[in-house]
């Protein structure tokens, strides 16, 4: 055993890494096991924020999974509600959950949201050889047979991914929600496979989880939920210009606990910013299939209470809750 | 045979108040033909048919530990519970070295070789743990340093 | 050859002398943290990777440290199985049921050898699927939906009557167990969550990683309180460690039909790892029949789930690289390596990015070598585990699992969960009633679930829909087939084995 354990300090020397033994390097929580988008937010942050020397040491990252992030939420509201050291990765999941008080409680006041950094905008997709062209095509036949349509997306029911949707058949005036038929499967990924497979008719995700299989062409966008088309892909006409006015973005980005300083949460605000600014940042945005989305400060704050106040009423609205 | 039948006895009642708290699962507005109850009511009524065929056909009895052997058995999921809710408080060293040390003296009964491999996990687990895979653990309760 | 041209490229990223020690050093940090039980290759890899940014490596040195730390985990795991019948990670459940029997026959150094060596081969040969296949199995993904999936995991149950122990019914229990605990948790077809009691922590459900290391470890610890360490394999007196030339021999038609079986069960998204070392020791059991004897420490028993699970390894690359679907948990976590290095994997990868898939191709290669010339050897020194007196070994299993588990989530309330399962695992095996279905039915519950409710949101509540394809009207036979059988070959077997024990 000790033979084994010398080795096993040996190797770590040969790697050349020094301990973290700073117990003042930040922490980043992903509230989701590793691979996920917040896990993503996290790792990608920290890296660059310690590359371009925003803080001395990495950025530490914790994986804390646990009710949708609600787990998270409640152990930085009761446990670390003055801790200047953390930072935990949040997007429009975080959001949605609080809106439909899916956190046992917790309201989105108890935190605060220090800035966005980058959006996924919604999407829509067929596979390539579907008979839907458009994202009026799509609305239609659902509103001739609801069952006609099948929808595969990355959340579970009543989440994000089946809300945007139901927006859409909602600005078409299409109230029987109940018929519209979804399933949630794990991740973007696989709701396409599901999808290009037959299984399902459409996916509903985030841009960054179509990228690829648009390159490879084998599926098609009907339409992405953004206010303009998305740099890059100019070709993909926006759900407004089709003549439906859904806006939904799934931004990413950071909360910090209530207690802290306004001094320490401009702090990161700032970190934030610089970040949003770096070329590191761009370049992964291009990669990944995030459009620029950068709101820091009091003035995201302000976003994300509007925001919840307007999911709550929209989950209210098609009955994802009473 | 009496074990069998006992522990049948204790499942089938599991499974029934499983059934019984599956019937007042919630279910949503949007809800899909099968529902979320279904799958464990099934699974409450699987379990409760083999509970019942372990009651009409046990098997013979394992050796269970006798008396003092109990005492111990107990001793230990205390010792376990209490590190459990002290990891976080006291740090790692110093809960570790004890419940360590405790099951050392249990396996054998040695007080001066438990306490040297209490000492010698908490102080070695935490140099592996901490150093070569980088766990973030902290060595002592915050704010003693 | 197109695929020599690709595979030269991939080396020569590779094969430089920095890259090779970082294989050398992941294949090694790899081993030791799949052997910790509690450390499989999915923490691992996630615990490595912010190394990965400290070193400022790029995205191929990266990914040769990640994928060795991955195939070593996956090769570590099966130390602990067959030494102290603590599965490492769940992968090496499987690995239990023949290789500890075998320890404590005091062959020991044999059942390491053997099952490094299936490792190998169904690394190698899973690597080598990859290579060829790659672009064109990722289409087998599109292939299943959810009629497919369910009748995939209907599959995995109904086999499990054949493994179990002398009483079928104890068999149906332990899985039902493991299924009910599965259900805990948001459900993911209401969004609302079952059988949580309110409590937050469970809203996630129960994480597999708390109960295989309070069934297996924390209920070893029971049982050596209990018998000071009497009928286990520490302590037992050990042949020499040689090499078993012949075991290797016997059972490498074994191999290679475990590696074939694992590597299918990988590339399925959710299937994973320990599915294909299920699929694969299932498979040899009912080939080898009741003569074979299985469960009691027999050599194709350690080898099957070995070159499967390992095969299923390699197979899980394939639609984590061609559609950036993960198959199991560590993939998911290369999968997030790969977009922190602004990699995206996806159809395209293969063409827009042939230096890191080959490079990456390489990599696995070189881990797989490495791991083979370094386990065979290491052996003298695991074997050497067993002869730790257990009042130092079983309190440094205990610690390392608690510190294990908490790395999870950093919570005690997954501690106490551990501990209860200890206690279930003491009961249970004490009533000889196995515990690997328990594992099963917390693995692979959920998804079996939500396949069938995907299949009837997706067919209005039609159960025809289940029968509706090819596939899935194979699985189905094979599972009929795999639930009944059993029950035949139970006349003619007088006494089968257990196989908790």
């Amino acid at each position: 055993m000790t033979k084994r354990l010398f080795k096993a300090v040996f190797a770590t020397a040969v790697l050349g890494f020094s301990a973290p033994v700073a117990v003042s390097a930040a922490e980043c929580i992903a509230p989701a096991n590793p691979g996920g988008g917040w896990d993503f937010t996290c790792r990608q942050i920290g890296k660059i924020m310690f590359d371009i020397g925003a803080v001395d040491q990495p950025v530490q990252v914790t994986n804390m999974s646990g009710a949708g992030g609600g787990l998270a939420y409640s152990h930085i509201v009761n446990e670390r509600n003055d801790d200047n050291d953390v930072i935990i990765a949040a997007s429009s999941a975080t959001t949605t959950r609080l809106a439909q008080n899916a956190y046992a409680g917790a309201t989105a006041d108890q935190v605060r949201f220090v800035g966005a950094i980058g959006a996924d905008p919604g999407v829509i997709v067929v596979a390539a050889d579907s008979d839907y062209h458009t994202l009026g095509d799509l609305v239609s036949a659902i509103q001739a047979d609801p069952g006609s349509v099948a929808f595969a997306g990355g959340s579970a029911v009543g989440g994000f991914d089946h809300l945007k949707p139901l927006m859409v058949l909602q600005r078409a005036g299409f109230d029987d929600i109940r018929s519209v038929r979804y399933i949630g499967v794990d991740g973007g990924a696989d709701a396409i496979t599901q999808t290009v497979g037959g299984f399902t008719q459409a996916m509903t995700g985030d841009m960054s989880e179509v990228v690829g299989f648009l390159n490879a062409g084998e599926i098609r966008v009907l339409a992405v939920l953004t206010e303009e088309r998305v740099p890059g892909f100019d070709d993909i006409p926006t759900a407004r210009e089709q003549g439906f006015d859904v806006v939904a973005v799934n931004w990413r980005g950071l909360y910090v606990p209530r207690g802290i300083s306004d001094e320490d949460f401009n702090g990161w605000a700032d970190k934030l910013q610089q970040v949003a600014d770096s070329d590191d940042w761009a370049e992964s945005m291009a990669a990944n299939g995030l459009a620029p989305f950068t709101m820091v400060g009091d003035q995201f704050q302000s976003y994300v209470d509007n925001l919840v106040v307007e999911i709550n009423t929209l989950s209210r609205e098609i009955g994802v809750i009473q | 045979m009496a074990s069998d039948r006992i522990f049948g006895l204790v499942s089938l009642f599991v499974a029934l108040a499983y059934i019984a708290s599956a019937t007042q699962i919630q279910t949503s507005f949007l809800a899909d033909p099968v529902g979320p109850k279904a799958f464990p009511m099934l699974v409450g009524a699987v379990a409760a048919l083999s509970s019942l065929v372990l009651i009409l056909r046990p098997d013979p009895d394992p050796s269970w530990p006798i008396g003092r052997t109990w005492v111990s058995l107990l001793i230990a999921v205390v010792v376990l519970i209490a590190y459990a809710y002290s990891l976080k408080p006291l740090g790692f060293l110093v809960p570790t070295a004890i419940a360590a040390g405790v099951l050392s003296y249990q396996l054998s009964p040695q007080p001066r070789a438990a306490a040297l491999t209490g000492v010698g996990l908490s102080v070695g687990l935490f140099v592996l743990f901490r150093f070569a895979l980088g766990l973030s653990l902290f060595a002592f309760p915050k704010g003693w340093f | 050859m197109d695929i020599f041209a690709n595979l030269a490229l991939g080396f020569s990223v590779a094969l430089s002398p920095y890259t090779l020690m970082l294989a050398v050093a992941g294949c090694f940090l790899g081993t030791i943290i799949g052997a910790l039980p509690g450390l499989g290759p999915s923490n691992g890899v996630a615990i490595l990777i912010p190394i990965t940014f400290t070193l400022g490596l790029d995205a191929t040195q990266a990914l040769v440290l990640m994928t060795a730390v991955y195939y070593g985990a996956m090769y570590g795991g099966r130390i602990s199985s067959i030494l102290l019948n603590i599965p490492g990670d769940e992968p090496a459940l499987m690995t239990t049921l023949d290789g500890y029997p075998m320890a404590k026959a005091g062959r020991a150094g044999d059942a390491l050898v053997l099952s490094g060596v299936a490792s190998f081969v169904g690394a190698l040969l899973a690597t080598i699927g990859l290579m060829l296949l790659a672009p064109m199995l990722a289409r087998v993904a599109y292939l299943f939906g959810p009629a497919e999936y369910f009748a995939l995991y209907l599959l995995a149950f109904c086999t499990l009557g054949g493994m179990a122990s002398n009483n079928q019914a104890k068999a149906a229990l332990a899985s039902c167990i493991g299924l009910g605990i599965a259900m805990i948790g948001v459900d993911n077809n209401s969004g609302l969550p079952r059988m949580t009691g309110g409590h937050l922590h469970l809203m996630d459900g129960i994480d597999f990683l708390v109960a295989i290391v309070g069934l297996f470890a924390i209920a070893e610890v029971f049982f050596f309180i209990e018998s000071h360490g009497k009928g286990s394999s520490i302590g037992v007196k050990l042949e020499k460690v040689r090499i078993p030339w012949r075991d290797i021999r016997e059972t490498t038609p074994t191999m290679i039909r475990a590696s074939g079986v694992g590597f299918v069960a990988g590339i399925l998204p959710g299937a994973g790892a320990s599915l294909g070392s299920f699929l694969a020791y299932m498979t040899e059991k009912s080939i080898a029949g009741p003569k074979g004897g299985f469960g009691t420490g027999v050599a194709r028993g350690i080898a099957a789930p070995e070159a499967g699970n390992n095969s299923a390894a390699g197979g899980a690359l394939v639609p984590m690289l061609t559609l950036g679907v993960p198959g199991s948990g560590t993939t998911a976590v290369l999968l997030a390596l790969l977009m922190t290095l602004n990699i995206t994997p996806g159809p395209t990868l293969f063409t827009d990015r042939p230096e890191v898939v080959w490079g990456l191709i390489a990599s696995l290669l070189i881990a797989n070598v490495v791991l083979l010339l370094m386990n065979v050897p290491m052996v003298k020194i695991f074997v050497r585990i067993l002869s730790v007196p257990a009042w130092i070994l079983l309190p440094g299993v205990t610690m390392v699992s608690f510190v294990g588990i908490y790395s999870l989530s950093g919570s005690y309330f997954d501690l106490l969960l551990m501990i209860g399962f200890g206690a279930l695992g003491y009961v249970l095996r004490k009533l000889d009633i196995p515990t690997v279905p328990v594992i099963l039915g917390i693995l692979l519950g959920g998804n079996m679930e939500n396949a069938l409710r995907r299949a009837m949101v997706l067919s209005d509540g039609d159960a025809t829909f289940l029968f509706s394809s090819p596939i899935a009207i194979g699985l189905w036979i094979a599972a009929v087939v795999g639930f009944i059988a059993p029950m035949f070959l139970r006349s003619v077997l007088t006494k089968p084995q257990a196989v908790t024990d």
